[in-house]
């Protein structure tokens, strides 16, 4: 059995599991557990197919139907690119199963026959799009099926006017990047072409990238605007600036939190893919002279930048939690786009030079390896966030506060996925920057511009550790608020049931892993290049495995970097226990206490320092780049007793407790 | 010209001890300086050593909800300070450069700031909070400038390793070194900030904020926090004079060693005539400063990039 028929029958499984699914919606847990062995069969057959593409290349390709009227076959091909994005999608989209188990229930007045067959039918689109070759008809079918069931999941909570809203506003972007797409595949399509022997059809991805070098001399305006179409249709997937603004941070916090998960984490980066697949996969390297020009890899790396810079700096004014994760979506793409842009960049150079070849390949590591982190991290803080809100009952991060004592799972996943989106040594997401700033920052001697970009990068890394300091610290940290306190009094009990704590559990395990072992990563993506052998991907895949060093270490080939995570992890650990060691030496006994308010303990509600409040002096002088907007979720009164404390803590003598 | 592994552990040891000795001493100057310069006469130079020292016998008292992390936030913030201090060349080589590079070292420094910002977040008091979130906001705009230094040494020499980057590499490979300049008036103006005292010890504001962060400490925690704010005078001086002032590190071990005292001293006189002259900023106006010194700092990667 090739991989492309098991992947065929990872999509039956979940369009069946759609089908089935819909009689017993009326039994919430049983619609869960059918939802969860779907998505978990389905999950294990696409990470079967990924990981055996990964170990023994493509298998043959399968072809499902043939339309030559319309020069499109539905054609399934399972490479090394897309076996990451399957792992990734099955990974994330069984987590989200087994979340919504406990999740739903808190949607008692909702029906779950609006949820459940459009999880499954999600994720079908999603395992299809990413092993689909025909770039017209079946990218068209595929699209779709993502696109339709993702927005009936938006607007899942259909009574809330503004999930309508976010809702429409997600298909029309949607719809709008998929003609582009499809307007760039027509304007690249010269006709049927026999490649290695087989006969594919006009919009087959194959017969492009064969009729790819025979366009770019002839017709090179052509193949620009065409990759512009491109840029853009994928773009507004991937949520890149200034069009992921549009959609995507209204659509994020509307959709159910496993939902939010899945978009965030997986489904944007099916832009990524795209991307990934027009710039790398279609050329082939005769090509590279034409192709593209100095122009394109400035607009790439420069479109990463923005983006990176504008989504984080929005998201450092948010103060509803899956409003800010949303901004940071925009924010951690922007990071991808750039290492897509620094490969590109450095290639031209790289066919000359040995060195510089590998750092073109170490761009496209911490590009791809930033997509696989980001989507481990960033569903978990999803998660985390679905968690306060079936808990709490809020999105206000105002209205949050001390969480840490009745929700410690919750709040040690949230930690461990904070410093991760922050770039912490140790981390996943440091692992992948780090590949990603070296190549840019030692291949500005070929593109100067890479180190400017890399300035800008560091600089919003910060940015991303205040902003998660905010949304950590405000939820989990900082004094009990009114609201937490009031639900502790009703419920007693507030962390979240096991298997939600289990899915929350499963991906901060990942985040470590992948933060002390970033070989394994990196591994993957060697045989992720090795393992799809077309284009561009051909030249990356040359370069020797980045060096291992030490245990775990990694290194560019020419050693001009170096992170070995364990030697890290042994030194700090040592220091750690020596500061543990200091703080006993005295003998001295601990005593709970009250903080001291200036005698103002009873206003604890109103002299909260609240979210509203952080970095004010910071962000006010980038109100010009917008991003709040007349939040939807904003409550009545959190407002107002932030800014008492902004005034002078504790000078609030009116109210009527004192 | 790789030390051996037994080589490294000692400097690393060597480091340490000396963060641990300097910075309780380079504090005593500082305060005996600070007085002399306001006509008082100050305590002894002794005297951060016994405060330190009575601190770790008092009372410990945890006003948080969440005690076990204001534990691991004062143990984080010593352990983050002396990880630093191990990457960081004090007379000899960068004992942990065989594990990390510049990238790591400019994560770490950042790190360094995280621990008080969880203490403070931890402790729970609205004054502690605001502290926090004024510590932040520094470290947003300041933690860039040490970036674009390391970078642009980067650049010149076309290498991420730390034994090759904290080696006067802003300097190297051009015949002005504009950049590598600029960088270095930058970091001196900056370096008041980066340790965190007047006229830009903002986060602590003792007169508004109470210690800030730091309000409901006491006992070995107080001690752990403040030691890890002496230290960072040695600490990020040592990265100043490995990065713009690195003559004399090369000679044989105990001139190096000299060299590197008189260079933290000549700094730590500066500092404090400065510290004990100035009144605080409020924090725009530090702020408005901070972005002063990043844009120049942004014109100097750029004059980096194109040679100068």
């Amino acid at each position: 059995m090739t991989a492309a028929t098991v992947m065929l029958a990872a999509c039956c499984v979940s369009l069946v599991g759609a089908v089935v699914v819909i009689p017993v919606c009326r039994n919430r847990l049983l619609a869960g557990q059918v939802n969860l062995a779907a998505s978990v069969l389905a999950g294990l057959l696409a990470a079967g197919a990924g990981l055996s593409v990964l170990a023994g290349g493509p298998g043959e390709p399968l072809t499902l139907l043939t339309m030559p009227e319309y020069g499109s076959a539905l054609r399934i091909h399972v490479d090394g690119l897309s076996a990451v994005f399957l792992l990734l999608i099955a990974l994330i989209s069984a987590l989200a199963a087994l979340y919504s188990l406990e999740y739903m229930e808190h949607y008692a007045e909702y029906s779950l026959l609006r949820y459940y067959p459009y999880f499954q039918l999600f994720v079908a689109g999603m395992y299809a799009i990413v092993v689909i070759t025909d770039l017209m008809a079946g990218f068209f079918i595929c699209w779709q099926l993502m696109t339709l069931a993702s927005y009936a999941l938006v607007r899942f909570e259909y009574r809330k006017v503004e999930n309508i809203r976010a809702a429409n506003r997600y298909l029309v972007a949607m719809q709008v990047a998929c003609a582009l797409i499809l307007a760039g595949a027509a304007m690249l399509a010269q006709g049927p072409a026999t490649v290695g022997g087989h006969k594919r059809m006009r919009f087959d991805f194959d017969a492009i990238s064969h009729g790819m070098p025979d366009l770019l001399r002839h017709s090179g305006g052509l193949v620009t605007v065409a990759l512009l179409c491109f840029l853009l249709g994928f773009g507004i997937k991937a949520g890149m600036w200034p069009f992921g603004q549009c959609w995507l941070p209204a659509a994020h916090p509307a959709a159910p939190s496993p939902i939010s998960a899945l978009l965030s984490g997986v489904m944007i980066k099916t832009g990524m893919y795209g991307l990934m697949r027009s710039f790398l996969w279609l050329v082939r390297e005769d090509a590279l002279a034409a192709f593209p020009s100095q122009a394109w890899r400035l607009a790439i790396a420069g479109l990463g930048t923005i983006t990176l810079f504008v989504g984080t700096m929005q998201a450092l004014r948010q103060e509803q939690s899956k409003r800010l994760l949303a901004f940071h979506s925009i924010g951690q793409m922007g990071y991808i786009l750039l290492g897509l842009g620094a490969c590109l960049a450095l290639l031209p150079a790289g066919v000359r030079d040995e060195g510089v070849l590998g750092l073109a390949a170490l761009a496209f590591y911490g590009s791809l390896f930033h997509a696989m982190n980001h989507g481990i991290f960033k569903s978990l803080l999803f998660l985390n966030a679905g968690s306060m809100l079936s808990a709490i009952g809020t999105q206000d991060l105002n209205r949050l506060g001390g969480l840490m004592r009745p929700m410690p799972t919750t709040a040690v996943t949230a930690l461990i996925a904070s410093l991760s989106i922050s770039g912490v040594p140790l981390f996943n997401g440091f692992a992948s920057k780090w590949s990603l700033y070296v190549a840019a920052i030692l291949g500005s001697a070929h593109a100067p511009y890479l180190a400017l970009c890399v300035v800008v990068a560091i600089l919003t890394s910060t940015l991303t550790l205040a902003s998660f300091l905010k949304f950590f610290g405000a939820s989990f940290l900082s004094r009990r608020s009114a609201a937490v306190a009031e639900r502790i009094a009703s419920r007693g009990r507030l962390e979240v049931g096991r298997s939600m704590q289990a899915a929350q559990v499963t991906l901060a395990v990942g985040c470590l892993l992948f933060g002390l072992a970033p070989l394994f990563g990196y591994w993957v993506i060697q045989r992720a290049l090795a393992t799809s052998p077309q284009g561009l991907a051909i030249l990356l895949a040359r370069p020797p495995l980045i060096a291992a060093t030490g245990l775990t270490g990694i290194a560019p080939p020419g050693g001009r970097a170096l992170f070995v995570p364990l030697v890290v992890l042994v030194v700090f650990g040592a220091t750690l226990l020596f500061a543990a060691a200091v703080s006993r030496l005295g003998g001295v006994h601990r005593r709970a206490a009250e903080p001291w308010l200036c005698g103002y303990a009873l206003e604890s509600e109103q002299n909260r320092y609240t979210a509203h409040n952080f970095y004010r002096e910071v962000t006010r002088y980038f109100h010009w780049l917008g991003g709040t907007g007349p939040s939807p979720h904003r409550e009545n009164g959190a407002g107002r007793s932030a800014d008492a404390v902004a005034a002078g803590a504790g000078t609030n003598t009116a109210d009527p407790r004192t | 010209m790789e030390a051996s592994f037994g080589v490294r552990i000692l400097h690393g040891v060597l480091n340490v001890a000396l963060v641990l000795v300097l910075a309780p001493l380079f504090e005593g100057i500082l305060r005996k300086v600070t007085a002399r310069v306001q006509s008082r006469q100050g305590p002894p130079v002794w005297q951060p050593y016994f405060d330190l020292l009575k601190l770790l016998g008092k009372e410990d008292l945890e006003t948080g909800e969440s005690p076990g992390v204001q534990r691991l936030a004062a143990w984080l913030s010593l352990a983050a300070i002396l990880s630093v201090s191990l990457l960081v060349p004090m007379g000899g080589a960068s004992p942990l450069s065989p594990a990390g590079d510049a990238y790591l070292l400019i994560y770490m420094l950042t790190f360094c700031g995280i621990t008080t910002m969880l203490a403070g977040l931890a402790a729970g008091s609205t004054y502690s909070v605001v502290g926090m979130s004024r510590e932040m906001m520094a470290v947003m705009t300041l933690e860039p400038l040490l970036a674009v230094a390391v970078i642009i040494g980067v650049v010149r020499v076309g290498s991420l390793r730390l034994d090759e980057v904290l080696n006067g590499s802003p300097y190297a490979h051009a015949k002005l070194p504009l950049a590598g300049l600029i960088m270095l008036a930058v970091s001196v103006l900056a370096l008041q900030a980066f340790i965190g005292r007047l006229p830009f010890d903002i986060t602590e504001a003792e007169t508004e904020l109470m210690e800030g962060p730091l309000m409901e400490y006491s006992g070995p925690k107080l001690a752990l926090f403040k030691f890890t704010r002496m230290a960072k005078v040695v600490v990020y001086g040592s990265l100043l004079v490995a990065l713009f002032a690195p003559w004399g590190s090369g000679l044989p071990a105990p001139v190096n060693l000299l060299a590197l005292l008189a260079k933290l001293l000549v700094l730590v006189l500066a500092v404090t005539l400065v510290a004990a002259t100035h009144a605080r900023y409020r924090i725009d106006q530090a702020i408005r400063y901070y972005l002063g010194l990043l844009g120049a700092s942004f014109a100097a990667l750029v004059l980096a990039l194109a040679g100068y």
